[in-house]
């Protein structure tokens, strides 16, 4: 309980730390902002055109196909806002040396790298998943009752998990190469398939972003118990499983990668 | 307070072929090159001793402090910081340590400095007494409020170490690691940064380990040094110890009119030792002869009563070895005998 109320008191620290450190300018944290309204104002258009073309895609309506676009969009937005930092461990981090820091600090190295950020961009793709999931409730086609919420907040926040383990896998591998950032990118491009039912992919495609980077469970799978009375409340506790298991490899292999750290010379 | 045994470390990387044929090569060979970067070093340390760990570039310095620091996890051997083993137990060595790279800071670097000690001060968990008391100190000796509230990206590289000490010690470490502390600094700040590390030895009993290029950092605050080259320890003692050994040469230099008389006078008659004993050097244009001599075999003050029966002095210099000397001679000696070793060895 200690631990859990120290860990929360410095995560408060830091992260208010690295908000003084970004408006620090003014004008770039202005540009900022406008920059993102703008990326997401574009984003929000490119899908009303994608959606315009596709009225109907394996057997799902277009309002159900705008309701998994904007579930998907949830725990992609969460884990983005918080653990963002993990891509500098893969891109620059481990190479340059300046891992050094988060090893000579008394608190757990992956509290370090995670409190080390906020990720603003993030809340982009909160933003319009919330949109789209209003959107879905006034058209009533979502199965809204006590049981479902629960579930609901349970498949985001798993959802969630699996996008930040797969992201510290894919990072820790620069333990051993240094920079892993490229084989992160191309493992992180694979979610965009999950905004989309995965029937449309070819088997293979299919298969690996099911069971091997497993972001069909963060989005498609999971999208399907809110919409369809036909699909079982399993799928979200298979979700749950692999959240879990995907998340204790990741972590095991960051902490076997802190081992082989290397530091860089002067 | 340390105790460093039988410590190794090895780099091993995939081995590289030059040229582009090598790099497609290189793609497809599994061949690794092991490079030893500390290899089988153990020392111990006392608490409040101050001890410099010099070498060579790449000779291993910051290996040895990274492993002590539980940043990286040493190949074999073993390492004791305070009782505790810092790759087994990280969170709790850190508490134990302070640690300063020259050329890499640990402040939070768009903020103001103060900031990053309020941060610090979360993080050590330190109370707020303790703070104020520490604070009073390090102001003392560091003078960080000249420019507390100024972001640390614009301080100058003298203000941002005396930061970076600062930040270090904030914690009362038992343990206070400098890596390179005064790189790159002018002769005044360098001189405060000195200062301050004595100081904070006396009061708090600091343990400091300090590895420097900078020879003066080590007559300055080192009573003993470690030496090591290509990762094997060469030499563990006293700085006096040292220069006894290899420090026996002096030399004196004076600015004399005329040349024509001191070359004529004969100091291995006068002193009656060998020939060999001492060498001459003169340098037309400023008009400075230099004899430099081992201090075993002859008195200075001979060498001086001697210039000046029979010559016009107008200055006089007399120099011992360098630190710097020192540490040459013992690599180049190292170096000879990896030579002779290797030349035994082809010949059997």
């Amino acid at each position: 309980m200690h631990t859990v109320k120290r860990y929360s008191r410095l995560y408060r620290v830091l992260i208010t730390q690295f908000f003084k450190g970004i408006m620090q300018s003014k004008v770039d944290f202005l540009m900022g902002l406008l920059g993102f309204f703008l990326t997401q104002f574009l984003g929000i258009a490119f899908l009303y055109l994608v959606f315009q073309q596709i009225p109907e895609l394996s057997g799902w309506t277009f309002k159900q196909l705008v309701f998994i676009y904007g579930f998907a969009q949830i725990p992609r937005g969460l884990d983005h806002l918080f653990t963002d930092n993990i891509w500098m461990v893969a891109w620059r981090l481990v190479v340059s040396g300046d891992f050094d820091r988060y090893m000579l600090r008394p608190m757990n190295v992956f509290f370090q790298v995670i409190a080390e950020k906020l990720q603003p961009d993030a809340l982009g793709e909160l933003l319009v998943g919330s949109i789209l999931i209003v959107m879905s409730l006034r058209d009533g086609i979502m199965i809204v009752d006590g049981f479902h919420i629960a579930m609901f907040v349970i498949s985001i926040l798993a959802g969630a998990v699996i996008y930040t383990a797969i992201k510290l896998f894919f990072a820790s591998i620069a333990f051993w190469v240094k920079v892993s950032g490229p084989f992160l990118s191309t493992a992180y491009e694979l979610s965009n398939f999950a905004k989309y039912p995965t029937e449309i992919y070819a088997k293979g495609i299919r298969f690996v972003i099911t069971w091997i980077i497993p972001f069909a469970f963060v989005a498609y799978l999971p999208a399907g118990f809110f919409l369809k009375e036909s699909v079982s409340v399993s799928v979200i506790g298979i979700e749950c499983i692999l959240a879990v298991v995907f998340m204790a490899i990741s972590y095991v292999t960051f902490y076997i990668g802190i081992g082989r750290y290397e530091s860089a010379g002067n | 307070m340390i105790e460093v045994k039988n410590i190794s470390k090895s780099f091993i990387s995939p081995k590289k072929y030059p040229g582009l044929k090598g790099t497609i090569k290189g793609l497809f060979s599994n061949e690794k090159v092991e490079k030893v970067a500390v290899n089988d070093i153990s020392f111990s340390i006392g608490e409040g001793e101050i001890v410099g760990y010099i070498g060579s570039n790449g000779a291993g310095k910051s290996t040895t402090i990274k492993m002590m620091t539980g940043i990286m996890v040493p190949t074999s051997g073993s390492c004791l910081v305070n009782g505790v083993d810092p790759c087994k137990k990280r969170n709790e060595n850190a508490k134990n340590i302070g640690v300063v790279f020259g050329q890499r800071t640990q402040l939070w670097w768009d903020l103001p400095l103060s900031e990053s000690f309020t941060i610090l001060k979360e993080i050590y968990d330190v109370s707020d007494e303790a703070y104020e008391e520490r604070m009073e100190f390090l102001n003392k000796v560091l003078e960080l409020n000249e420019f507390f509230d100024k972001p640390v990206r614009t301080l100058s590289l003298g203000q941002r170490m005396r930061a970076d000490l600062g930040a270090a010690l904030l914690h009362n470490p038992k343990v206070l690691y400098l890596d390179e502390p005064t790189i790159g600094l002018d002769l005044v700040v360098k001189e405060n940064i000195r200062e301050a590390i004595k100081e904070i030895n006396e009061k708090y009993k600091t343990t400091v380990i300090l590895t420097t290029h900078d020879i003066g950092d080590i007559e300055e605050l080192c009573r003993r040094i470690i030496i090591i080259d290509k990762g094997t320890k060469i030499y563990d003692g006293t700085l006096e110890h040292l220069k006894e050994i290899y420090g026996t040469k002096r030399s004196i230099s004076v600015e004399v009119r005329q040349y024509d008389k001191v070359k004529d006078i004969a100091f291995d008659e006068l002193l009656q030792v060998e020939k060999d004993a001492y060498e001459t050097e003169y340098d037309g244009e400023k008009s400075v002869f230099t004899i430099s001599f081992d201090k075993r075999k002859i008195k200075v003050p001979q060498i001086l009563s001697i210039l000046m029966e029979r010559v016009d002095v107008k200055d006089v210099r007399i120099e011992e070895t360098q630190l710097e000397e020192i540490v040459k001679q013992i690599y180049l000696e190292q170096k000879e005998q990896a030579v002779e070793e290797l030349e035994a060895a082809a010949n059997e």
